[in-house]
C-alpha cells in the first residue's frame, strides 16, 4: 500500500480503523508506511502534559486519596450519559491538578464492574504504566515522603538514577505513582548517548528477529554500543 | 584486552575517577573524546559499587557507555569483565 493511502484507509472502513472509527488499531499498522516527520518539514511542538487519565472502579477512594490526602484540588469533572455510543456506560471524568498545567485524570464507568485484566498486579510490566510528578528540589521532594509517611502512605525509599531521584508509592487503585526531582540539566551528550544506545538495541533486535529469536540480554546490545561508540570517536 | 566506554556524564564519573586511581594496577584511562572517556586493561577489570558509591539503579546500568569484553561476573557490589571473541 503507498504511503499516502494508509491514512485514506483510515477515513474509510477499512481494518485500519477501531469499530468507533475514532483510532488506528496500531497493531495492525505497519509503521514502515507512515511518513517520517522529514518528510514534509512540519515541527509538531508539544509544551507538556495537559492530563494523563486511568479508569477507577474506587469513586470515593480515589476522590479522597487525591483531593484530601495528597492534596491536590479537584478542578473539573464531566458528568455525561455515555459517549453517544450505544452500549457505552455512563461515567464521570474528573481532574486533579498536578501543577504547572498538568492534571491526573479519571473515567468511572457508572454500574461497571473492573475486569479482571484491569485488576494491579505486583509486576514490572504492569508498574511501567505509571504517572510520575516532578518538584524541583531535594527538600521538596523529602517533605513529600515525610508528610505522605505522617499521613500514613508506605512510601518508597529515595532512588537515584541517571538524572533523576524518586520516591514510589500507589494509589486506591493500585495505580504506580512516582515524585521526582532532576538532578541536573539534559545535555546534548545524553541525547546522542541515547541515539547511540538505541541504535545498538535495535541492530541487535532486527538481527534477532530475523534469526526468529528474541534479543537475549543488555550485554548484546552493550557490546554492539561499544562497537558505535568507537566508530564515534576513531582510533584509541 | 576488555575495554569500556563511559559517558562523560557526572552519575558516571565515579568510575572513570576510580580506573584513574588505579592506574599503577594497568587501568588506562582515555579522554573524554567526543563525550567518551575509554578504560582499558590487560586482562581483567573489576569495578566495586561501594568504592564509587554508586546507587544501585545506577550500577546496573555501569556499562551502558558501551562494553568492548565479556562481564564474567556481574554482584551487588563488584562487576568483573575480561576480553572476549565475540563479536561487537
Amino acid at each position: 500500500m503507498p504511503h499516502d493511502a494508509l491514512h485514506e484507509e483510515a477515513r474509510s472502513d477499512s481494518s485500519y480503523m477501531s469499530e468507533d472509527k475514532r483510532g488506528y488499531r496500531t497493531r495492525e499498522v505497519d509503521i514502515s508506511m507512515l511518513k517520517p516527520a522529514s518528510d514534509d518539514g512540519v515541527q509538531l511542538r508539544l509544551k507538556g502534559v495537559d492530563h494523563s487519565a486511568r479508569p477507577t472502579w474506587k469513586l470515593r477512594e480515589t476522590v479522597t486519596f487525591y483531593r484530601d490526602v495528597l492534596g491536590l484540588p479537584l478542578i473539573h469533572t464531566i458528568s455525561a450519559r455515555g459517549w453517544g455510543h450505544p452500549g457505552h456506560p455512563d461515567f464521570l471524568h474528573f481532574f486533579f491538578d498536578a501543577g504547572n498545567g498538568a492534571t491526573i485524570a479519571f473515567f468511572y464507568y457508572i454500574g461497571t464492574d473492573r475486569p479482571e485484566k484491569y485488576m494491579p498486579e505486583d509486576s514490572y510490566f504492569y508498574s511501567a504504566s505509571h504517572t510520575a510528578w516532578s518538584v524541583d528540589t531535594a527538600e521538596e521532594l523529602a517533605q513529600w515522603k515525610e508528610t505522605l509517611e505522617g499521613r500514613g502512605l508506605t512510601v518508597s525509599k529515595f532512588t537515584k538514577h541517571e538524572g533523576l531521584e524518586s520516591i514510589y508509592f500507589r494509589d486506591p487503585n493500585g495505580y504506580p505513582l512516582e515524585v521526582t526531582r532532576r538532578l541536573r540539566d539534559v545535555e546534548v551528550i545524553d541525547a546522542e548517548d541515547a541515539a547511540l544506545t538505541i541504535q545498538a538495541a535495535i541492530e541487535i533486535e532486527d538481527a534477532a528477529f530475523a534469526a526468529g529469536e528474541k534479543m537475549r540480554d543488555i550485554d548484546t546490545v552493550w557490546r554492539r554500543k561499544a562497537k558505535l561508540v568507537e566508530a564515534r570517536v576513531g582510533d584509541l | 584486552m576488555p575495554r569500556i566506554h563511559v559517558v562523560d556524564v557526572p552519575e558516571f564519573r565515579p568510575v572513570v575517577d576510580s580506573a584513574k586511581a588505579r592506574a599503577s594496577d594497568g587501568y588506562r584511562v582515555i579522554g573524554p573524546r567526543k563525550g567518551y572517556f575509554t578504560i582499558e586493561k590487560a586482562g581483567e577489570m573489576s569495578f566495586n559499587r561501594k568504592d564509587m558509591k554508586l546507587p544501585p539503579a545506577i550500577w546496573y546500568g555501569i556499562f551502558t557507555g558501551g562494553l568492548n569484553g565479556e562481564i564474567s561476573s556481574f554482584g551487588r557490589e563488584v562487576v568483573t569483565i575480561i576480553g572476549t571473541n565475540q563479536p561487537l
